[in-house]
C-alpha cells in the first residue's frame, strides 16, 4: 500500500513537471513579445532591448525554465505586468473566489446528483426516471453562459428576488475579515449573520450556472451504474436474507455503484476548482477565469503560466486523492 | 484405422523420440507458455512467473478429432491459442502440415492461418452486433483476398446453407438469431475459407441441452463432409468423451493423459483423469446411488516458480504421502500402445467411469 | 435399490405453491413467465427443477421468494410453508421469513457476493436480522461454526477476508452457509454448481448433501444438468415454457419418461457410459418464444409424438395423473397415459 503511494506521489511531481515545461515553452513560442508591449509599440529598440534584458527574455529558454521554477518554488511568482502587481497579490485576491464558488457549484451538483440518480433508480419509476434523464440531456446540451443570462433575467431582473452580476457581495456589504478567504466561512466565523446571507445570495446562481453540466454528467454516470448494481446477483442474494429492499440498496447498491465514479467526480472537482471564465464574466465574478482571459490578451505570461502550473496540480492532486480513496475504500484495490 | 495408430504425441524431454508422422496435420512440441505479473510501477512490485502451459506436445492427425480437456486454468485455451498463433508461445514448436509456425514471418502465417479457423464459446460476443449473418459469413474472404464477387456469394450462401441458415434469414443481425443459430452463423465464418484445422473453444458450452445436441450432429456432419480436423477445446467430459477420436487430459498446464477415448474413458492410468470421471454425475440414478464417488480435496492452483515433484501430488488419492512423488516429476510415458500417462502409479487405482461403483 | 424413494405424503409438506402465475412487460408485450405452477416439497426432500434456459425455473425461484421486481410482477398464486399461508407477495412481512424458514442459493458465485465487504459482515447480515438480541460477537461466532460446516479452512481468520481472494468453490460455499444460516426449512438452490469445474461441483454437492441430510432441510435444485438431477434429487419436476410438464419420483423421469419432452431432453445428452455414438437424438427446433406461445401444447411445433396431430394443435393439455398412487406420475401430454402405460410393459423385463 505504502508502495503504491509513494509511486503515485512519484508519478504526479513528474506530471506537473511535465505540465509546467509544456506550458512554459508555448508561451515562449507563442508570436508576440511581452516585451513590446510593456513598453509599447512606439518605444525605441533600445528599451526594447533593456526591458527583455530585465524580464530575462535574451536568455536561452531552459535558462528563462530554470530562473522561473526556482523562484516560483521559492514563493515567487513573477510580477504582473498587465496588473501592476505581483502574481502572488493577483491571485491571492483572485483564487479565493473562484475556490469558493468551484467549491459549492462541485457541492451542489455532487448532492443533486446523488439524490436524483436515487430518485431514478430505487423501486421502477419510468415517470421519475424520464424526467431526471430528461434534466440531464437540457444540462449537457445547453450553454452555461446562455443559462446564466437566462437565469439572471428571470431571478434578478424579472423577480427581482436574487442579486443581480455584481460580484461576490453587495456593494454595501463589506467583506468579512480574511481567515479562509471564503466569505461564506469567514463571515460565519466572525458571527456576521447578514454578511453570511449575503454571500451565499451572491454565490446560488452562479454555482447553480457552473454546476449545471457537472451535475448532468455526473447524474449520467451514477444512475447508469446504481442500475447495472442493482441487477447483480447479489442484491437478490441480500434481499433473500430477508434484509430489506432500502437497506439493501443502502448497503450494498450504493457502494457499489458510487467507486466507478470517484474519479469523474474527481476530475470534475479539478475543473471547477480552476475556474470558468464565460460563468465569471456573466456574473461578473472577481475570479481567476476573467483574470485569465485578461492576461492571455495582455500577453501577461507571468499570470498565464501560474495559472497553468496551479491548475495541472490541482488536478494531480485530485487525482491523487481519489487514487488513495480507491485504496482505503474498495477492497480489490487494498489487497492485490 | 483405430486412432491409436494414427499419430503419437512425443514426449516433451526427449523430442524426435518418435519420428513424426506422415499423416499429422499438427504437432506441437515442447509447448510452453509463461506470463509474469507484477514489476509494474517505478519501484516495482513482486514479480510473478505464472506457467500457463508447461510442456505440452502432442499430434494431430488428419481428419480426427482431438481433444483438449481438464478444469479452467489448466491452460487448455491457452494451447489454442498457441496453436493459432493468436498469442506467441515462450517456448515449443509448432508445425502445421510440416511448416513451423515460428519460422513464418508475418504474410506467410496470413496466409497459412487461412487453413486454421476457430469457433469461440459465447454466441453472444463472438458477433459483430451490426453486421448481418451474410456479412458476417463474407467478411473473412474479404480479409483473404477473394475479390470474385459471384465466387463470394456463391461461397458464403453455400456456407450459410450448410449451417442451417435460410435464404431469407441471411440479412438478420445476430440479435435477431437464437443462441443456437449464433453459434452456426460462428461456424459458417470459420468454414467459409475452407480450412484444413479448426479450432473448436468449448463450442456448445453456452448453449441449452438440446442445443447442444443439434450443434455437435452439425459439427459431425460437416467433419465428415469436408475432411475437417477438429482440436476440440472442452471441459464437459461427457461432450469430450462422445465426440472426440483422442483426447490429451491437461491439470495445471501439463498433459496427464493422452489416449484415444476408448481407453481413456474405459480404462484411464492417471488418478486425477480417474477423480474427473468420477466426479461427474450420470443421468441414471440408480448408478447414483451406487456409486461412492472419489471426492478429491483443494483446489488447482497455478504455482509459481519451479514445481519439485508431481503437480497433482498435494491432491492425489494415490501419491499424496508418497516419496518419489514428491521428489520427482513423473515424465508422459507411453504406457500402452498409444496411451500415455504422466504418474508413477499409473493405473493403480479402480478406474473409469465405473470407478467406485461396486464399493459400497 | 438401495435408498428409498420418498413418498409424497402430504402431512409431511413443508413448502406448497400453487397457482403461482408471474409476468414481465417486455417489448413484445406481456409475458408469462410462470404460468399457473403448482408444486409441493416435503420435509428433508431434494426436489429437481429442470428446463432449459427462458423455461421459468429462475422466475418460479424468485416468485416463491416474493423476489420479483418490477417490471415483473406476480399475478397470483399462493404460498403455503410450515403450516400456514404466508404472504409472499408483501414484501415487508416476507422480510421477517425470507433467509429464516426459505433462502436462497445462486448460480454465479463470483457476482453473489458483495465486492466490498467482507464474507464476515455478509453471513452475519442475515444473523442479526433474524435472530433477536443475538449481539455482533456472537453473531460472528456463529459465522465461524457454519464456515466450519461447510469445510473452509481457517475459518476465523478468513472471516476478514472478501469474496475476491476466495476461489469460485469457496464462494459457493460460502453462499451454502449464508443460506443455512438461521436454520431454514426450505433452500432454492439455483444452478448452484453450474459456474463451477467438475471436481468443485463434486465437492459443493457432497457439502450441500451432507448438511442436507443432518439439519433436515428440503431443498429446491434448479438445473438443466441431468446428471445432478439423477444424483441429488429424490422428485423431478421438468419445467417448458412456464408450466411443469412432467413431475415424479427421480427413478420414473429416467428410466420412464412420460412426457415426451422429458424423454427427447433425455435422448439428447451424451450418455458417457455409453460408448456407442451415432447421431445424438436433438430436439428440433428452438425453445418457445413466451410472448407467442402456440395455441394448444406449447411443446407440439417440436414434438415428436403429436407435432401436427390436431388435438396437440388446439387443445392445451391438462395434467394427467398416471401411475400409482404411491409413485404418481404427473404429465401434461394428451397421450401421456398411453406413453405411461406403453412403457410399463417396456420396464417390465429391465433390472431394478
Amino acid at each position: 500500500m505504502l508502495r503504491t503511494v509513494i509511486n503515485k506521489l512519484v508519478g504526479s511531481v513528474a506530471a506537473i513537471f511535465g505540465a509546467s515545461i509544456i506550458s512554459f515553452v508555448f508561451l515562449r513560442v507563442l508570436p508576440g513579445n511581452p516585451a513590446r508591449l510593456i513598453v509599447g509599440p512606439l518605444a525605441p529598440a533600445s528599451s526594447l532591448l533593456s526591458v527583455e534584458k530585465q524580464m530575462g527574455l535574451d536568455q536561452p529558454v531552459i535558462v528563462q525554465y530554470g530562473r522561473y521554477m526556482t523562484s516560483f518554488l521559492r514563493g515567487d511568482w513573477g510580477f504582473s505586468y498587465g496588473a501592476g502587481v505581483p502574481v502572488t497579490t493577483e491571485m491571492a485576491s483572485r483564487l479565493p473566489a473562484s475556490l469558493e464558488l468551484g467549491f459549492y457549484a462541485f457541492l451542489l451538483a455532487f448532492v443533486a446528483a446523488v439524490i436524483c440518480a436515487l430518485l431514478a433508480t430505487y423501486r421502477y419509476r419510468p415517470v421519475t426516471d424520464g424526467v431526471v434523464r430528461g434534466t440531464a440531456f437540457f444540462g449537457l446540451s445547453v450553454p452555461p453562459f446562455w443559462f446564466g443570462l437566462l437565469a439572471l433575467l428571470l431571478f434578478f431582473a424579472t423577480w427581482g428576488i436574487l442579486p443581480g452580476p455584481e460580484g461576490r457581495l453587495s456593494t454595501s456589504t463589506t467583506p468579512p475579515p480574511s481567515i479562509t478567504h471564503f466569505y461564506t466561512i469567514d463571515a460565519l466565523l466572525h458571527g456576521q449573520l447578514s454578511t453570511f446571507v449575503d454571500a451565499v445570495r451572491h454565490l446560488i446562481l452562479p454555482a447553480i450556472t457552473l454546476g449545471l453540466a457537472p451535475f448532468s454528467y455526473l447524474v449520467r454516470l451514477l444512475r447508469a451504474n446504481l442500475l447495472d448494481v442493482s441487477r447483480e446477483p447479489f442484491i437478490i442474494v441480500v434481499r433473500s436474507k430477508g434484509i430489506g429492499r432500502f437497506l439493501a440498496f443502502a448497503r450494498h447498491a450504493l457502494p457499489n455503484a458510487f467507486l466507478p465514479t470517484l474519479t469523474a467526480a474527481g476530475l470534475v472537482l479539478a475543473q471547477l476548482l480552476s475556474g470558468s471564465v464565460l460563468v465569471e464574466k456573466v456574473f461578473n465574478w472577481p475570479g481567476v477565469g476573467a483574470l485569465v482571459t485578461d492576461s492571455i490578451l495582455r500577453q501577461d505570461n507571468a499570470i498565464v503560466q501560474t495559472f497553468i502550473l496551479l491548475s495541472a496540480t490541482a488536478y494531480v492532486v485530485v487525482n491523487l486523492v481519489v487514487d488513495i480513496l480507491y485504496g482505503v475504500i474498495d477492497p480489490r484495490v487494498r489487497i492485490s | 484405422m483405430s486412432a491409436a495408430e494414427i499419430g503419437n504425441p512425443v514426449q516433451p524431454v526427449e523430442p524426435g523420440l518418435r519420428a513424426e508422422h506422415r499423416d499429422s496435420l499438427l504437432a506441437v512440441r515442447g509447448l510452453r507458455k509463461t506470463y509474469t505479473t507484477g514489476g509494474g510501477g517505478l519501484l516495482g512490485g513482486e514479480r510473478r512467473t505464472v506457467r500457463a502451459v508447461d510442456g505440452v506436445s502432442f499430434d494431430v492427425a488428419r481428419g480426427e478429432t482431438f481433444g483438449l480437456v481438464g478444469e479452467s486454468g489448466c491452460g487448455k485455451s491457452t494451447v489454442a491459442r498457441c496453436v493459432l498463433h493468436l498469442i506467441n508461445p515462450t517456448e515449443g514448436e509448432i508445425r502445421f502440415d510440416g511448416v513451423d509456425l515460428g519460422s513464418l514471418g508475418h504474410d506467410e502465417l496470413r496466409k497459412l492461418r487461412r487453413r486454421m479457423q476457430i469457433v469461440f464459446q459465447d454466441p453472444f460476443t463472438s458477433l459483430d452486433p451490426r453486421m448481418t449473418a451474410y456479412s458476417i459469413v463474407d467478411e473473412p474472404l474479404g480479409i483473404h483476398g477473394v475479390h470474385d464477387r459471384e465466387e463470394r456469394e456463391r461461397r458464403v450462401e453455400e456456407m450459410l446453407d450448410l449451417v442451417g441458415i435460410t435464404p431469407e434469414q441471411m440479412d438478420r443481425r445476430p440479435f435477431a438469431f437464437s443462441g443456437g443459430q449464433r453459434q452456426r452463423i460462428g461456424l459458417a465464418r470459420a468454414l467459409v475459407l475452407n480450412p484444413d484445422l479448426v479450432v473448436l473453444d468449448e463450442p456448445v458450452s453456452a448453449l441449452d441441452v438440446s442445443i447442444q445436441a443439434q450443434v455437435l450432429n452439425l459439427l459431425r456432419d460437416l467433419q465428415a463432409r469436408l475432411g475437417l480436423t477438429y482440436l476440440f477445446i472442452v471441459h464437459d467430459l461427457t461432450i469430450a468423451e462422445y465426440f472426440c477420436d483422442r483426447l490429451a487430459v491437461l491439470y495445471l498446464g501439463a498433459v496427464m493423459e493422452l489416449g484415444d477415448r476408448e481407453t481413456l474413458f474405459r480404462a484411464p492410468l492417471h488418478p486425477y483423469t480417474n477423480a474427473l470421471l468420477s466426479a461427474v454425475p450420470l443421468p441414471d440414478p440408480r448408478r447414483e446411488r451406487r456409486r461412492k464417488r472419489i471426492i478429491i480435496k483443494g483446489e488447482a492452483s497455478p504455482q509459481s516458480g519451479a514445481v519439485q515433484g508431481c503437480r497433482f501430488r498435494p491432491r492425489c488419492p494415490v501419491g499424496q504421502d508418497r516419496d518419489i512423488c514428491r521428489q520427482s516429476e513423473p515424465p508422459l510415458q507411453e504406457k500402452a500402445p498409444g496411451h500415455w500417462a504422466a504418474c508413477h502409479f499409473a493405473g493403480e487405482l479402480p478406474t473409469g467411469w465405473e470407478a467406485g461403483a461396486e464399493k459400497s | 435399490m438401495n435408498t428409498p424413494v420418498e413418498q409424497p405424503t402430504s402431512d409431511d409438506a413443508v413448502l406448497r405453491v400453487q397457482h403461482m402465475r408471474t409476468e414481465f412487460v417486455g417489448d413484445q408485450g406481456v409475458v408469462a413467465a410462470v404460468r399457473d405452477v403448482g408444486m409441493t416439497v416435503n420435509r428433508a426432500e431434494k426436489v429437481g427443477i429442470v428446463g432449459e434456459s427462458g423455461s421459468g425455473k429462475s422466475a418460479l425461484a424468485l416468485s416463491i421468494l416474493g423476489l420479483i421486481e418490477p417490471p415483473g410482477r406476480i399475478v397470483s398464486g399462493s404460498v403455503w410453508l410450515n403450516g400456514r399461508d404466508i404472504p409472499f407477495r408483501d414484501d415487508r412481512e416476507m422480510r421477517r421469513i425470507r433467509g429464516k424458514e426459505i433462502s436462497l442459493i445462486f448460480q454465479d458465485p463470483m457476482s453473489s457476493l458483495d465486492p466490498v465487504k467482507n464474507i464476515g459482515d455478509q453471513i452475519i447480515e442475515g444473523i442479526v436480522w433474524h435472530q433477536q438480541g443475538v449481539s455482533r460477537r456472537q453473531a460472528r461466532k456463529q459465522a465461524v461454526e457454519l464456515l466450519q460446516d461447510v469445510e473452509i479452512p481457517n475459518a476465523e481468520r478468513r472471516l476478514h477476508d472478501y469474496p475476491h481472494q476466495y476461489s469460485g468453490g469457496m464462494r459457493q460455499r460460502i453462499m451454502i452457509a449464508i443460506a443455512l444460516a438461521n436454520e431454514p426449512s426450505v433452500i432454492i438452490a439455483d444452478e448452484p454448481t453450474t459456474a463451477l469445474d467438475v471436481l468443485t461441483q463434486a465437492q459443493v454437492l457432497d457439502v450441500l448433501q451432507r448438511l442436507v441430510t443432518e439439519r433436515q432441510v428440503a431443498v429446491i435444485l434448479i438445473t438443466h444438468n441431468l446428471g445432478i438431477v439423477a444424483e441429488f434429487c429424490d422428485k423431478v419436476q421438468v419445467m417448458y415454457a412456464g408450466r411443469f410438464v412432467e413431475q415424479s419420483m427421480v427413478d420414473e423421469i429416467f428410466y420412464r419418461p412420460t412426457h415426451p419432452y422429458t424423454e427427447a431432453l433425455l435422448e439428447s445428452v451424451p450418455r458417457p457410459d455409453r460408448l456407442e455414438r451415432g447421431i445424438l437424438p436433438s430436439i428440433p427446433g428452438s425453445p418457445p418464444n413466451l410472448a407467442r406461445l402456440p395455441a394448444g401444447c406449447s411443446f407440439e411445433p417440436r414434438c415428436s409424438v403429436g407435432h401436427g396431430k390436431q388435438i396437440c394443435k388446439e387443445q392445451v393439455p391438462v395434467s394427467l395423473t398416471v401411475g400409482s398412487p404411491m409413485r404418481p406420475v404427473v404429465a401434461e401430454c394428451h397421450f401421456a397415459r398411453e406413453r405411461f402405460e406403453h412403457s410399463a410393459q417396456h420396464v417390465e423385463g429391465a433390472p431394478v
